[in-house]
């Protein structure tokens, strides 16, 4: 008798099947949706845009709805349960979650082990079965820090000139010790034998209490980088004897993630040279084999993430994803499927390379016929600086890799793959990537990996602490803009290749 | 022949360092700044109208494209580098006294952070405007300013930073600066900074672009 239907949550394109009349709020719990509230249906901080279909809608909703000004297409999640397939766009949602589900070799050992990846804008953590190397729950959520800045320098800023270093501490403790204890309620009763932690170097001095002062300026090198190991009472868990390791630091703002993505990717026992790089707006770039690993972090900027272009917009509904040409003709992709009214990263990378195509942008970055704007619908367009700060992105990005090549003495033709991790990565067009030169590699090199700091850092549960110590003695970190050519080479690559 | 002076102009604004140079791609074989500025000494235009007429005007040009986005990094760089080329002809007369630049300015980029390319622009135009540049480099302490001030006496200080958790280190130099003497002109900027930030910090002046730091200094010249 019993009615199953499908929950498609938008822009995430997570599919849901759930019992008929399930409550909306147990369907989007788990994927780090909050009732500020406490589902009362008074704020309206769990509102969600229904894209298709339909949720259920009885008086007391409606009055809710109605108190909080709200109209169609929007309800509130607290008070909706399933009655039929349904799209939904989940409103606080305009940073989503990358939950990494790919497979990877392990040995099984008793007991279950948790990963969790400390974004500077979202988390993730994962119970894992250590004997069947299963997922068998996942939390996500936002990290609470974002209320002090978006980007890791406003964070540094608060913690360093105003004292706020405490105060961000315990923010991200809590939410830590708050989603660990809803996964440790899936065990049994079970305490976890390990819990592993990947962060960057400024998620990491937060979490473990470390100054960051160091970190506030040149020459950008903690003294406190190392692995920090707490016991589960230091971090507020019930849970004893677990073994609980936050990755150390490998040099400057590049962190245990970055680590746990080169276990990930296997960067560091592969014979031939690899590269992984994160899109970011640290954009930390590794070059390496099994011999010699160099990092840096490169000041790429949010260009990728929306910010700073005119009308760009982070990977919600309505923003344009993907740009191309058809017959002569611009053609464009909003996400789900709806009017565009923005613009987000992998369709910025989109834009400028049709606009290269058509000649409406020069080799220079300039835009061609003393046009002030290149439309791409009639509301959504680029502008100049729009270019410019998409040249400095992405020259960020090429001019590390150019640098830390160089430095191993690889051309790019001795790269046999280029990993690329992180939200945005997954979906860029990896021929626009080249076309733009970005990631000037050929496609079949160019492999999406998602979230690596995560997927690495769940690796590392089913191994010894010794794959961690090899990576760091063979890893340095290189400052880019130490090298006395970095300018020219910086401003080399802000160029775009234009065929005669 | 004011056709030489004219050549020269785009020569800096194009960025033709010298007819070896391959940039631009449609300049190629052509004479560039080197090559010109030679020839319009030998023609007889003397060094200060070669700088005024010439050079000054190119750097202008290209200061007004890059203000309105009409050229970037690059271009400024090429341009400054053609600047550079015709420079080595015009500097043994700023020695010799022949030719007087406007004052000096000493630029560094401050205490703390090392992201020196956005000083490093405003320094080609303030060069490529008549002045003498004395850039102290990125990681500037007060020191530095300090001696740089004792050698220059007079001169002007500028000062940028790209960091939030940096821009603040500014404060403490201006304050010693002014501590030093009331009167020296300090000019500060970088992508985080604003007028208010500039006023709060006791800074005499603030531009989000070089074209308005050389115009400042150009006002400077002539209120005097």
């Amino acid at each position: 008798m019993e009615h199953h239907y499908t929950v498609r949550l938008e822009p995430l394109g997570k599919q849901i099947r759930v019992q008929a009349g399930t409550p909306l709020k147990d369907v989007l719990f788990p994927y780090g949706v909050e009732f500020p509230c406490g589902g009362k249906g008074l704020c309206g901080g769990c509102r969600v845009k229904v894209l298709q279909g339909s949720v259920s809608l009885d008086d007391e909703h409606k009055r809710a709805l109605k108190k909080l000004g709200l109209k169609d297409p929007w309800r509130l999640a607290c008070r909706s349960s399933v009655i039929a397939d349904v799209t939904l766009e989940i409103g606080q949602f305009d940073t989503f979650i990358l939950a990494d589900s790919s497979p990877f070799h392990f040995h099984p050992r008793p007991g279950y082990g948790i990963a969790f990846d400390v974004g500077t804008t979202t988390l993730v953590a994962q119970l894992v079965s250590l004997e069947s190397g299963e997922v068998v729950a996942v939390e996500t959520d936002v990290n609470p820090q974002a209320r002090y800045g978006g980007d890791v320098i406003s964070r540094i800023e608060y913690a360093v000139l105003q004292q706020g270093a405490d105060e961000l501490t315990r923010l991200i403790r809590e939410k830590f010790a708050a989603m660990t204890g809803r996964l440790l309620r899936k065990t049994g009763g079970t305490p976890p034998e390990k819990i592993l932690i990947a962060g960057n170097t400024v998620m990491h001095h937060f979490f473990c209490g470390r100054d960051l002062t160091p970190m506030a300026s040149y020459p950008f090198e903690t003294p406190h980088g190392d692995a920090c190991r707490f016991t589960a009472e230091e971090l507020g868990l019930p849970a004893d004897h677990t073994e609980i390791l936050f990755l150390p630091v490998l040099g400057s703002f590049v962190g245990g993630d970055i680590l746990a993505g080169i276990v990930a990717t296997g960067l560091d026992e592969s014979e031939d040279p690899v590269i992984l790089v994160d899109l970011g707006t640290n954009g930390e770039i590794v070059v390496g084999n099994r011999d010699r690993i160099l990092c840096a972090s490169t000041a790429a900027g949010p260009a990728f993430e929306g910010t700073n272009i005119h009308m760009g917009m982070r990977a919600t509904t309505g923003a344009i994803s993907s740009v191309a040409l058809e017959n002569g003709e611009i053609r464009i992709h909003a996400i789900g499927n709806e009017k565009a009214r923005g613009i987000c990263g992998s369709g910025l990378i989109d834009a400028i390379a049709v606009f290269l195509e058509k000649g409406e942008i020069d080799a220079g970055g300039r835009i061609t016929g003393d046009k002030e704007r290149l439309p791409l619908t009639q509301e959504v367009f680029l502008t100049q600086k729009d270019v410019r700060e998409l040249q400095l992105a992405k020259s960020a990005i090429a001019s590390g890799l150019h640098i830390l090549m160089d430095k191993l003495g690889y051309s790019p033709q001795d790269i046999s793959n280029v990993y690329v991790s992180g939200a945005f990565g997954t979906f860029i067009n990896l021929t626009n990537t080249a076309r733009i030169g970005l990631l000037d590699f050929p496609e079949e090199k160019i492999i999406k990996m998602g979230n690596t700091a995560l997927l690495g850092t769940k690796m590392l549960l089913f191994e010894d602490g010794e794959r961690v110590d090899r990576i760091l003695r063979k890893t340095a970190h290189l400052s880019l803009e130490s090298n006395p050519r970095f300018q020219d080479i910086f401003a080399d690559n802000m160029m775009f290749q234009v065929e005669d | 022949m004011e056709d030489i002076l004219e050549k020269l102009t785009i020569a800096v604004k194009r960025g033709k360092a010298d007819k070896n140079s391959p940039y631009p791609p449609d300049m190629k074989g052509q004479d560039g700044a080197d090559e010109l500025t030679a020839e319009a000494l030998k023609m007889g235009f003397t060094p200060d109208e070669v700088l005024q007429q010439a050079l000054v005007k190119g750097m202008h040009l290209i200061g007004e494209d890059f203000s309105a986005g009409r050229a970037f990094v690059p271009e400024m760089l090429m341009a400054a580098k053609a600047m550079k080329a015709a420079m080595k002809h015009i500097e043994p007369f700023f020695r010799s006294g022949s030719v007087k630049q406007k004052g000096t300015v000493i630029l560094g980029t401050v205490q703390g952070d090392l992201h020196d390319i956005g000083k490093n622009l405003l320094g080609m135009m303030v060069e490529g405007a008549g002045w003498k540049v004395v850039d102290l480099g990125a990681d500037t302490p007060f020191e530095k300013f300090k001696g740089a001030l004792e050698e220059h006496p007079g001169a002007l200080v500028g000062m940028s930073a790209l960091l939030t958790t940096t821009m603040v280190n500014m404060k403490g130099i201006t304050e010693k600066i002014k501590a030093m003497n009331p009167d020296t002109i300090v000019m500060v900027g970088g992508a985080p900074l604003s007028q208010d930030f500039c006023d709060q910090i006791g800074a005499d002046f603030y531009s989000p672009d070089p074209q308005g730091a050389t115009e400042f200094l150009d006002g400077l010249v002539q209120s005097s």
